[in-house]
Parts: C-alpha cells; sequence; structure tokens
C-alpha cells in the first residue's frame, strides 16, 4: 500500500478564510480533548476519541487518501497549485511524510500545537499564488479551494467505508462531518466554506463533480505519471531493481483502482477509461484492506509505515535504533546484491565517482524540487519550505529564511537565465555552476546559522549542532563535540549548495525522495 | 591474497593494510591500468561473501580518484557498506593511495574546521587524516625485495618495524605471512625510549 498516499498534495494543509459567503457552520470552538468521551457526540472533535483518528490506522484510508488526493487535483485551481508548487513528483516520500505528520498535529488533543500548526499551513500556502497555463489565476488561500480539499478527505473516508462494505451509520458520518468542519475552522479565523448541514454537503459536493472538476495535468500526472517514476522510498533505495518490478506490477493496478473509486459522473465528463473488471478490482481492494482491522493492533499503525518507509533512523524515538538497524541491513542486502550479480560486460566508461557530483545530478536531485525540469521559484520555496519546517521555525525566523531564498533567486535569475524566460534549464545551469555561490547564497546560510545559534554566541556548540541535525536534518552526526563556527558552517553549505560536493547532512533533507 | 588475509585473521591480526594500487602507478601504461582495475574488481566480488562471513571490515583508503572506473567505484563501495558493521579484523586497502596526499588532506581539513595554529598537536593532526581510527602501523612487510617506503601510509609508519622479504608479491603465501609476524616477534622495540616494550603492547 505503500505507494499510494505519497501523492498527497495540499490537503488540510488548506483551509478557509471567510471570502465568499456562505453561513458559518454551527462548529463548536475547537474544544480541548476532555476526559474519554467512548462515543457519541458530546466527545472531543479532536484527539485520540474523534472518528477521524479511528481512521488514522486504517489501511483503507491509503487507497482513500489517494482518492481525494486525484479528487483534489480535478480542481482548476488546487491542480494548478499543484503542478506549479508541489514537489509530490519528484519528492513523493518526503511529501507524504510531511503530510502526515501535519494532519497528526492538526487533528491531535492539544489545541495549542493545532494552532501553531493551522498558522504554519496559512503562511505556506499564502506563499502560493500565480496563474495556471491558461492565465487562470490561482491562490492557495482561496477559500473554496480550501473547502474543497476538506470535502474530498471526508467524502473519500465515508466512500471507503462504504466500498470496503462497512458504510458507517448516518449518526457516525454526522459526527465524522463535523470533526471535518472544525478542521476547516481551526485553520482559518473565520467561518468556514462547507455546507452546514450532511444534507447540504452532498448536495455541494454532487454539483462540484458535476460542474467544477476537470480533467485537469496534475490529474493525470498523478494516475499515469506518479506511479511509472515513482522513485523508491528511502529504505528500499539500495534495491533499485527489485523495486521498479513492483512498481511496474502495482502502479497500474493502483492506477486502474483509483480511477474505479472516482464518481462515475466524473469518469464519464473526464474521459477516464473504463476497464472491464476494475469495478471489482477496486472494490475487492477496499475489501481486503478492510479486513485488516482484524490485524493485531500495532501491525499497521500508518506512522510507523511511514516512518518506516521514509526513515527518519537517527531520530530520538527510541525505535528510531531499530528502524536504524533496519535500514543498515536493507543497504547490506542491497550491497551483498549487486556484488554477486554476475560479472556484466566491462565497458571501460569511466562513470563519475561518488564524492563529486555532475551539474546535471544536483540539478536534478537537489534543485529542480517539483521535478519539472526547470529551476523556477517554486523550486526555492520548497526548499525554504522544507528547511523552515523541519527546524521548526516560527516568525520571524521563517520569513527571515523566505527572503533570504528569495534573494538568492534573483540572484541566480539574474546570472544564469540567459534566454530570460524567467526560469532556469538544466542546460543554463550546467554552463554556470561556479557563479552558484554569490552573495545571496551566503546569506541563506548565515540565517541558518543564526537560527540554529539559538544562544547567540557566534558559534553553534555541541547541543545546537545536533539538534540542527536531529530536528533540520534527522540524523545524528559523528565529531559533533567539535562544535562548528560559522564560517565552518557557512563553507560546507555553500559547498553542498553550489553542487561541489555531497554532503552527508544536506543529502538526505533536500534529495531523498 | 585471500590466503593472508586468513592468515592474518586466524593468527590474531585486528588491523590489516595492503597496498594495491599507489596514485602515482597512474603513470603506468594506460593497458597496465586498465587490466589491473578488472582483476581488482574480479578479486573484490570474488571474495565479497568470503570476507563478510569471516566478519572482517573491509575499507577503502584513497579510491576517490574520477579515473577509477565507475562499476569498480560502486563495488569499493557496495563492499564497505556490506561488510560496515563487523567486528573481527578491519582490512584496509589502501587504493589510489599517497602517504602524502594523506597529510596534505588533514591540513586541509584542520584549516576548514578553523583550528588555531597553537592547538594542532600530533593527536589532533591524527584526527583529520582519511580513516582516523587506524592505529599506528606496528609492522610493515615490502614484497619483492624492494626496500622503499614508496609513500605508504606515511604518517603512521612512523615507528613500524620493517621486513624485506624476497619473496615475490603473487608468490607470498600464509606460511611467509607466518614467518614475518614470528620474526617480528623477535624485534625489540623501544620507541625512541630505552625501555623496551613487549611486541604488540599499546605503547605512549
Amino acid at each position: 500500500m505503500t505507494y499510494t498516499g505519497s501523492s498527497r498534495p495540499s490537503q488540510h494543509e488548506s483551509g478557509p478564510t471567510d471570502r465568499g459567503g456562505g453561513p458559518v457552520p454551527p462548529v463548536p470552538a475547537p474544544p480541548i480533548a476532555g476526559g474519554p468521551v467512548p462515543e457519541g457526540p458530546p466527545g472531543s472533535l479532536f484527539g485520540p476519541d474523534s472518528q477521524f483518528h479511528r481512521f488514522f490506522n486504517d489501511p483503507r484510508w491509503a487507497l482513500a487518501m489517494l482518492r481525494a488526493t486525484v479528487l483534489e487535483a480535478a480542481h482548476p485551481q488546487i491542480g494548478a497549485a499543484l503542478i506549479d508548487n508541489s514537489v509530490f513528483v519528484a519528492h513523493p516520500w518526503r511529501r507524504l511524510r510531511n503530510t502526515l505528520m501535519s494532519l497528526q498535529r492538526m487533528s491531535g488533543a492539544d489545541e495549542h500545537a493545532r494552532e501553531r500548526e493551522a498558522a504554519r499551513l496559512n503562511r505556506m500556502h499564502a506563499r502560493m499564488t500565480g496563474t495556471d497555463t491558461q492565465n487562470r489565476p490561482y491562490d492557495a488561500m482561496d477559500p473554496q479551494a480550501r473547502a474543497w480539499v476538506i470535502a474530498t478527505l471526508f467524502e473519500s473516508s465515508v466512500t471507503m467505508c462504504r466500498l470496503s462494505g462497512q458504510p458507517l451509520d448516518q449518526r457516525t458520518m454526522e459526527r465524522l462531518y463535523a470533526e471535518f468542519q472544525a478542521f476547516l475552522t481551526t485553520l482559518g479565523d473565520q467561518g468556514a466554506q462547507l455546507p452546514p448541514t450532511l444534507k447540504e454537503f452532498w448536495q455541494y459536493y454532487d454539483r462540484m463533480v458535476e460542474e467544477e472538476l476537470e480533467n485537469t495535468e496534475a490529474l493525470r500526472i498523478i494516475l499515469y505519471k506518479l506511479f511509472d517514476h515513482l522513485p523508491a522510498p528511502p529504505l528500499l533505495g539500495g534495491l533499485p531493481t527489485v523495486w521498479a518490478t513492483g512498481r511496474a506490477v502495482a502502479g497500474p493496478v493502483i492506477g486502474t483502482i483509483t480511477v474505479a473509486s472516482l464518481p462515475g459522473p466524473f469518469r464519464r465528463r473526464a474521459g477516464l477509461p473504463e476497464v472491464p473488471g476494475a469495478r471489482t478490482l477496486m472494490q475487492s481492494a477496499y475489501m481486503t484492506a478492510g479486513l485488516a482491522r482484524f490485524l493485531p493492533d500495532n501491525w499497521l499503525r500508518t506512522e510507523d509505515l511511514t516512518r518506516l518507509l521514509y526513515l527518519s533512523p537517527d531520530g530520538e524515538d527510541p525505535q528510531s535504533a531499530a528502524l536504524a538497524a533496519l535500514r543498515d541491513r536493507v543497504r547490506r542486502a542491497g550491497a551483498l546484491f549487486r556484488l554477486v550479480t554476475p560479472f556484466p560486460v566491462q565497458h571501460g566508461s569511466a562513470e563519475k565517482t561518488e564524492p563529486q557530483r555532475s551539474a546535471e545530478d544536483f540539478f536534478t536531485e537537489v534543485l529542480d524540487q517539483t521535478g519539472d525540469g526547470y529551476l523556477d521559484w517554486p523550486d526555492l520555496a520548497a526548499m525554504a519550505r522544507e528547511l523552515a519546517s523541519c527546524l521548526d521555525l516560527d516568525e520571524p525566523e521563517e520569513t527571515k529564511l523566505y527572503r533570504a531564498f528569495a534573494e538568492w533567486w534573483r540572484e541566480l535569475q539574474s546570472a544564469l537565465d540567459l534566454d530570460g524566460d524567467g526560469r532556469i534549464s538544466g542546460a543554463e545551469y550546467a554552463a554556470a555552476v561556479p557563479s552558484l555561490a554569490g552573495p545571496a547564497l551566503i546569506r541563506v546560510a548565515e540565517v541558518l546559522f543564526s537560527v540554529t545559534d539559538t544562544d547567540g554566541n557566534q558559534f553553534i556548540d555541541a547541543d545546537e549542532y545536533r539538534a540542527l541535525f536531529r530536528t533540520g536534518f534527522r540524523r545524528t552526526v559523528d565529531g559533533a563535540d567539535a562544535g562548528y563556527s560559522r564560517s565552518a558552517f557557512v563553507n560546507d553549505f555553500l559547498s553542498f549548495m553550489s553542487g561541489r560536493r555531497r554532503s552527508t547532512a544536506y543529502d538526505p533533507l533536500l534529495s531523498g525522495a | 591474497m585471500i590466503d593472508v588475509i586468513e592468515a592474518a585473521r586466524t593468527s590474531g591480526v585486528q588491523w590489516l593494510s595492503l597496498y594495491a594500487f599507489s596514485t602515482e602507478n597512474w603513470r603506468r601504461p594506460s593497458q597496465e591500468v586498465d587490466f589491473l582495475m578488472q582483476l581488482v574488481r574480479r578479486v573484490v566480488r570474488k571474495h565479497a561473501p568470503l570476507l563478510h562471513a569471516r566478519g572482517i571490515r573491509c575499507r577503502f583508503l584513497g579510491a576517490s580518484d574520477p579515473r577509477i572506473p565507475g562499476p569498480l567505484a560502486r563495488d569499493f563501495a557496495d563492499l564497505t557498506t556490506l561488510t560496515e558493521a563487523n567486528r573481527g579484523m578491519t582490512l584496509t586497502v589502501a587504493f589510489d593511495h599517497g602517504g602524502r596526499g594523506d597529510i596534505v588532506e588533514a591540513a586541509r581539513s584542520l584549516i576548514r574546521a578553523g583550528v588555531p595554529a597553537d592547538d594542532v598537536d600530533e593527536q589532533c593532526f591524527a584526527a583529520h587524516l582519511p580513516v582516523p581510527d587506524t592505529p599506528d602501523v606496528d609492522l610493515v612487510i615490502r614484497t619483492s625485495g624492494e626496500q622503499r617506503i614508496s609513500n605508504f601510509m606515511l604518517w603512521q609508519v612512523a615507528y613500524a618495524e620493517w621486513i624485506f622479504p624476497s619473496v615475490l608479491w603473487p608468490d607470498f603465501r600464509a606460511p611467509h605471512f607466518l614467518e614475518c609476524l614470528h620474526t617480528y616477534q623477535q624485534r625489540s622495540r623501544r620507541f625512541g625510549g630505552v625501555t623496551p616494550h613487549a611486541n604488540g603492547e599499546p605503547h605512549p
């Protein structure tokens, strides 16, 4: 099931503002998780008692989330925002992990954590605006679009239960709806855009499907391109052959399952193929996934699976040691596998060796975060986003970091964009690698240094250094006792960002799938 | 070669380094170099499972030159990965290694780390060498009757004992190795001082 959730785009990362009218739903102010209320309406809408939380570890969610993503991508505004800004094509696993972490924070019992996450999501989405290929403007903060994201999540949860033969009863459904409404309320400071009652919701949903959704480029990418090129999750990175084989079989199957689960009217209008037997296949997939609920509790936990896949082996949690050991075993298995495969015909080609990487590799692995073959502002914004969220930055540090990246972008653009199309191609980049480390990039490094140097003594001491790599780069580093001076830090960062050297610290962060 | 590695392991040697190819060897005719690379690759792949099974940790010193063919570099990396958790003998294969180069590399690393000049002592310097956990070398065996250092681990051999058997490297087998070990045991190592230390005992 691993491949599925991968594509999650802007989901709950969206939220409402109060434009466009729509009645304010009668959602209670997000309550703090109270005592354990077993079931029934008075329980908390957040935290471990919520209906939503019950779904969280359900393996069917993987299918449902993918389906919701496709429905989101079919919304012209969201689709355009996804294509321009999201890193899900090039870095689906990282995207998946970030999304799940965000979901967890947003649905957790801690009110403060929820508000903080909501503020972070809002800041992030406020930075995503632009125009699509037909010059229609899009805005990730658009209230209608954000409501649609939550709507697809809710609807896909309901549909997932229906398709797997365990439909929700009316009361549970109402409750789940209230939770999603509360979710949307947390995101915005004002009322949300979702209809007040469940009955009106279905009318709204049907109208959206009939009138608003389109066969967007983002939708086609998710359905057909993502699985063909889905990079191996870091855990299986050492076994590319095994991964490619599995993917070649699983990709089309998952695509077919997802298409078959989409609403009929939309399938017809978007011209999506009807494959004989697809419906049966889809239903059995949902049924099978549904049966997994009879497995022992801790066998299937979404977080564990994602963590296993994305693997942050050197983190702080107690399982990390076991995960790291597993990752090492897989790596060793991969190494042994390659060593014992028969000697291939020697073609004296002198490939580049490890420590140095070619400009093209650096371009695709690190710089081109959105995977469209060009370096553009959204690529750098994605990097800033990743760093800011990993380092858990608040204002004003986050803005400082973004500003530094924006400054770097202007510098790059004026230095490298030779044909003046506003973006930088791989060729333009390769032609001008040396000029990458200009003053603006140094500024980025300095901002990073300052946010890490929490006690402001102009020296990242052992603790700060460890904290930077633990939280920011998810790994423990050796030699942390030495500390890190400002100039050494800046030097290392520059040599990584200008593609001169591989770096154990930054590679997993920015080039990891 | 595997013969010698096995003999060293069974007689309790913890650290074994082999000098396979020096930086200067690139100057040899390209056909010879190509042949050597092929040979090394075949040897690495052939013995990888065995080395791993014996609990030997393998790693490569040097091996960063872009002239090393990609597939060979891949094999080096794979063998290192495969055996990195082993805690038996550590086998360091010096490939494309040069002792002076290592020292220069350490100096660069010190400067990069911004260590003040007065803080640099021998210990600190050694920590910046490539594969810094390698202890000082106790015994160097130079085969083929040659009596040169040939730029081999210059820093680490400061107090090493030297033995120069006349047998050529391809003919050098386990019995030769044991003979060298025996000779080494007869030597008295003083490390410049007067008090004789027992051989193999850690020295200050």
